[in-house]
């Protein structure tokens, strides 16, 4: 064995190694390869075996050559397996693919009722300037509900409230969340900044714009000098945060606890202002009723008159709720047909 | 109250445009809810000329007329009434012509004889009530005018707020017009002409009750002659509301809606010997009153009566058998001035509110009596003839001076927010006819009347003295005088800002814990409900929902049921007392809607009553029906069950971080299914839930006509719902050395439960037993029939180090000892 031809060999096994490695089409093959050439008992190994014969000056110079081979084919084992791993993931990928325009594994969701959702939101707004939640009982004595908010028996504007009575004596139904304002100022001191939502009951027919069940958000504010500045500004920002922006009126209204009473009006949220049946033609719609808190309420509620007033409203949550979201009909809301109540989901 | 502009225009001058007007009164408190123009109803109605009448050849009763209606040939038209001549001045409906009421007029043929249209009756037309006769109009008529150009009106439809009775008529929003446009209001002449005898003669008025009757006016007309009022009269009472009846009581309820003095007028030769007696009824008495009722009359009521007994329900109604008809000659008027609440009490004790009593219990103006009286007696004369006894009679001649109300301008500007200076504000005051003064010294400031009175010393303040008006009512207190400047001034000139006075102390928000179980429950795929409060009798009892016995709640439902004494409707007439029954009729409403899957929610309260004392509590319900899992195309359905339900239990407990929440069998049967049936119970610190978890009985599923094979239902008090609480989380450090898990089945006899199991696993787990979950439920072979078994993997660690086999072997022997003693269980590991 001389020099020449053992290099010569090298060089075979080099060339018939390369060319196996790049036919190989599995990872399997080229492990085999690698075996098969690279192994202890492997080819390049059994080359090398005929070194011993060669002349001490030629051995360095076949061990040269035979690490190049090595180094070739295991360099290319490498290249090819890399390759052959990306077609195989390539390949995988590709079976996998899916309809994408599929729809989801559906995720179960309910919808919340929209008369809490909209006493959230008119919270929200108040609770931003420092109005607190107080809740008063439904079933409200005559007192509460009337003669302290200066409705004295046989007053007529008692006509303005038909009421439900229970078979409790001196007990009601409460028709407004107006006794509130008394509950509250008998167990706190000014200053006073408090929101009352709760349901209210009515002598009422049902119909599409009545309800003998409804609910009601009060808000109440009594310190040293508020005024109804105070309480315009205050509606201005709550009518822009639930309405966008638009134009707001104050305008007398009546309420026996109020003096001087308003009614809030914003510009019709259905025509903008100009006109439409929603509004009467008027341009308007009222949204809530308010007023400066009546020196006689301050007074049951236990607070001086001299040193503090203050405002109070009331809205009616349906109505705030209708406004919102077009709701055609009262009666939707306490009949619960799904129907209805998902589209708030 | 409905008010023709043309009316309105009597007593003050209108520039404006209706819509301007409407806007300036509504500005001013009087809202305008609609503009309606009357006689927008008559379309195609014109002016025509009679120019023959003759008798219809096939039918006695119809007349043959030809009428020139201005233009174009005369028209041939078939009338059937019997008030027609030539030469007279007729509404005619033209073919194609509407009347109200929708009524189409064609061209038609009648008894053989063409119509080219229709001569009106005023009832037709709805502005008289004579629907016998056509309707004549005054000779100069323009011809061929449409009738709505002449006769139309526009008619504003005005809120009057209850505290201001004085603007219940035109006089008085005519003062308002006056307010707000700087016109003067004319007051109509009043004059009667006496051509009589005294009147002395004729009516004796003893009033016996003088607190229920301050002040009665009394006129007597004599030779009256009943008929219908004048056309123009009854046009306009009718664009007013107010269905005209004859001269006489067109005249008094001409007044009323002018002055806003309701007044009433007898046939005089029904009061006996000419004597009004104004007195309370005696226990007994009976009457029958206009509307031919029989009223049983008592003590409290206030009657008008002659010597003979009652004749009258004083402001209410009047009494048949005095009434005015076509034979009355002899008129009593009476004019007078009851007590408010008396007046309210009768009129809804006897469910009798008339225009009339609406005004009496708002307060009448003292003044108003003579003038009410006088006014209605120079109406009568003026249409229905006759003459006037000289003299009134009158119980209070004595009218009283206008009250004075002292105010502080510095008060107003305060309240209102906006500095005005005294000059504007005595300006303003005097727009709506208060006149003011300089207020003598020592003038108290009444800032509060009954029945909480204040008045106070105003200091160095200034002070002004306000004359109120004697028609103004309402004007009471200091705040009274800060509406009149505010409205007079435009509501709309309020400043606008932001309080920027001292914040409330901070308070948790009772519905903190609500939103958060209602979010978390939204996101588990329920909806929520709101349901009446009010529910039928039948709805609690049917469903036999147990109390809250056995269970730790901090808001008991307790007592008996709260019933409604004046129901709308059986079906809303007592407060409930569980919110599942409500729950179930939502259920059976979306079934009838063809809703199969039904997972629904509400936090409702409940109502109940200890003695005299109403209790109310607030409860999270829930319903689940059909499929917890509707079948999608990437999975399949899966029906809701008992787990789903106390699966959300669970998640509730942990959003209000209380610990897992323990089970315990519910066996009661009807209303729950007897095998599948719990309460459920929870407490931390902060926070307790506890409630009922069930599937229905079939039985009670029959009971609401519900379709679904099963229906879950729970009811949860939690502490939450009902007071705001704030649950706090400890944070357990997370374990620096590993944890190790060991998997165990337990095999038990059947009527073990898995609580039982949980309780035994947890006593005998020792210090290193960090938890433990049920992975596995198995029955069958090789189990014995009466046998399950339940896998649990068991997880051990320490704090301060690594466990050792060693440890863990003697920490799940300790467990599986126990377990087989206390529970006789065999344990494969």
């Amino acid at each position: 064995m001389d020099f020449e031809s053992l290099s010569a060999d090298l060089r075979s096994l080099q060339a018939r190694a390369l060319e196996e490695i790049s036919a190989a089409v599995d990872p399997g093959a080229l492990d085999a390869l690698q075996i098969q050439y690279l192994g202890k008992k492997g080819d390049l190994t059994a080359v090398l075996r005929g070194i011993g014969a060669l002349p001490a000056d030629d051995r360095p110079r076949v061990g040269a050559i035979a690490n190049e081979v090595g180094e070739a084919v295991k360099g290319a084992l490498a290249t090819r397996g890399t390759e052959l791993r990306s077609q195989v993931q390539t390949i995988r990928l590709a079976a996998e693919k899916v309809d994408v325009t599929l729809p989801g594994r559906p995720v179960a969701r309910g919808a919340l009722h929209p008369i809490p959702e909209t006493i959230e939101a008119i919270a929200e707004v108040f609770g931003q300037f420092g109005f607190v939640i107080h809740e008063g009982p439904e079933v409200e004595d005559d007192l509460t509900n009337f003669q302290m908010l200066n409705i004295a028996p046989d007053h007529p504007a008692r006509d303005l409230w038909d009421t439900l009575y229970v078979d409790i004596p001196g007990y009601l139904l409460r028709t407004h969340t107006s006794p509130g304002q008394i509950r509250v100022m008998q167990s706190t001191r000014p200053p006073i900044r408090a929101l009352l939502p709760g349901r209210c009951f009515r002598y009422e027919a049902v119909d599409a714009s009545h309800g003998s069940e409804f609910f009601q958000v009060e808000g109440l504010m009594v310190d040293e000098g508020t005024s109804m500045a105070d309480l315009k500004g205050l509606l201005d920002e709550f009518a822009h945060a639930l309405f966008g922006p638009r134009k707001t009126r104050f305008r007398p209204g009546y309420y026996p606890f109020t003096e001087p009473s308003v009614a809030f009006d914003v510009e019709c949220v259905v025509c903008g202002g100009v006109g439409c049946p929603a509004c009467s033609k008027s341009g308007w719609m009222t949204i809530l009723g308010a007023g400066m808190v009546h020196p006689v309420v301050l007074q049951y509620g236990g607070i001086d008159p001299e040193r503090y007033q203050g405002f109070a409203f009331g809205m009616g949550v349906e109505r705030i709720a209708n406004l919102r979201h077009a709701v055609p009909d009262l009666r939707y809301y306490l009949e619960n047909d799904l129907r209805f109540l998902e589209q708030f989901r | 109250m409905r008010v023709p502009l043309s009316w309105l225009r009597e007593y003050v001058d209108v520039q404006q445009t209706s819509e301007q007007l409407a806007e300036r009164l509504t500005l001013l408190g009087m809202e305008v809810k609609g503009i309606e123009a009357w006689g927008a109803d008559w379309r195609s109605v014109v002016v025509g000329e009679l120019l023959t009448v003759e008798k219809h050849p096939n039918a006695d009763r119809l007349h043959l007329t030809t009428v020139n209606v201005g233009s174009g040939e005369p028209l041939h038209i078939v009338c059937g009434a019997h008030n027609i001549a030539p030469g007279q001045r007729v509404p005619v409906a033209l073919p194609g012509a509407v009347l109200p009421g929708e009524r189409r007029i064609e061209r038609t043929e009648k008894m053989g004889i063409a119509s080219e249209g229709m001569l009106c009756s005023g009832d037709e037309l709805h502005i008289t009530s004579d629907a016998e006769g056509i309707l004549i109009l005054p000779p100069g008529t323009p011809l061929g005018r449409q009738l709505s150009d002449l006769y139309g009106d526009v008619v504003l439809d005005v809120d009057v707020k209850p505290n201001r009775g004085d603007a219940l008529c035109l006089i008085g929003l005519a003062r308002e017009v006056a307010a707000a446009t700087g016109a003067t209001v004319r007051w109509p002449e009043i004059k009667v002409e006496e051509t009589g005898g005294p009147v002395g003669d004729r009516l004796t008025v003893e009033v016996r009750d003088g607190v229920l009757c301050t002040r009665f006016v009394g006129r007597w007309i004599s030779g009256a002659k009943i008929c219908p009022s004048p056309d123009t009269v009854q046009m306009r009472l009718q664009a007013a509301g107010m269905r005209p009846v004859s001269n006489v009581v067109d005249a008094s309820n001409y007044v009323m809606l002018e002055l806003g003095k309701p007044t009433h007028t007898f046939d005089g030769s029904a009061v006996h010997e000419g004597t009004i007696i104004v007195r309370r009824a005696v226990a007994g008495e009976r009457l029958e009153t206009l509307d031919h009722v029989w009223r049983d009359l008592t003590p409290e009521t206030l009657i008008i009566a002659d010597p003979q007994g009652p004749i009258g329900i004083a402001g209410v109604m009047g009494g048949a058998e005095s009434e005015i008809t076509d034979a009355t000659t002899e008129i009593a008027i009476e004019s007078a001035i009851f007590d408010p609440v008396s007046i309210r009490r009768t009129g809804h004790r006897f469910a009798l509110r008339s225009e009339a009593s609406l005004r009496f219990e708002k307060g009448q103006e003292f003044r108003l009596a003579r003038i009410g009286a006088d006014r209605v007696a120079q109406l009568t004369l003026a249409w229905a003839g006759g003459s006037c006894a000289r003299g009134v009679v009158d119980t209070a001649p004595n009218e009283p001076v206008s009250p004075r109300l002292a105010f502080r301008p510095s008060r107003v500007s305060k309240l209102l927010g906006a500095p005005i200076d005294t000059a504007e504000q005595r300006d303003l005051l005097k727009r709506v006819g208060i006149e003011t003064e300089a207020a003598p010294t020592g003038s108290r400031i009444r800032v509060a009347a009954a029945p909480k009175p204040l008045e106070i010393d105003p200091g160095s303040e200034e002070v002004v003295m306000a004359v109120v008006p004697t028609w103004r009512r309402d004007l009471e207190v200091e705040a009274d005088v800060v509406e009149e400047v505010a409205r007079v001034r435009g509501y709309e000139t309020t400043p606008s800002h932001l309080p920027d006075t001292l914040m409330p102390a901070y308070r948790p928000s009772p519905l903190k814990v609500r939103n958060s179980i209602r979010e978390t429950l939204a996101g588990a795929g329920l909806t929520e409900v709101v349901t009446h409060a009010l529910v039928s009798p039948e709805n609690d009892a049917r469903l036999q929902w147990p109390g809250d016995g056995g269970l730790a709640i901090a808001s008991p439902a307790a007592g008996g049921v709260i019933a409604v004494t004046n129901p709308l409707s059986s079906q809303h007439s007592v407060l409930r007392q569980h919110v599942v029954p409500s729950l179930l009729g939502v259920l059976a409403l979306n079934e009838r809607q063809g809703r199969e899957d039904v997972a629904v929610f509400e936090v409702g309260k409940g109502y109940g009553r200890v003695g005299d004392a109403p209790q109310e509590w607030t409860r999270l319900a829930f319903v689940l029906s059909g499929d917890a899992q509707p079948a999608a195309w990437n999975r399949p359905a899966r029906p809701y069950d008992l787990d789903d339900a106390k699966g959300i239990v669970e998640m509730i407990c942990r959003r209000l971080h209380t610990p897992p929440p323990s089970y315990r069998p519910d066996t009661r049967g009807f209303p729950f299914h007897p095998g599948r049936a719990l309460t459920a119970e929870a407490t931390a610190d902060a926070e307790s839930v506890s409630g009922r978890v069930a599937e229905l009985h079939p039985d009670a599923l029959e009971m609401w006509e519900l379709r679904a094979q099963r229906v879950i239902v729970a009811e949860l008090a939690i502490r939450g719902l009902d007071e705001a609480t704030v649950p706090r989380i400890h944070v357990e450090p997370i374990a620096r050395f590993p944890v190790v898990e060991r998997d165990l089945a337990v095999i038990v006899d059947e009527s073990r439960t898995a609580a039982e199991v949980e309780a035994a696993i947890r006593s005998h787990g020792g210090a290193l037993l960090r938890g433990h979950r049920l992975f596995d439920l198995y029955r069958g072979a090789p189990l014995a029939t009466d046998e399950k078994s339940l896998a649990y993997r068991l997880v051990f660690g320490a704090d301060d180090r690594t466990l050792a086999e060693a440890e863990i072997d003697a920490a799940v022997a300790a467990v599986r000892s126990g377990l087989e003693i206390d529970l006789g269980a065999h344990i494969r590991s």
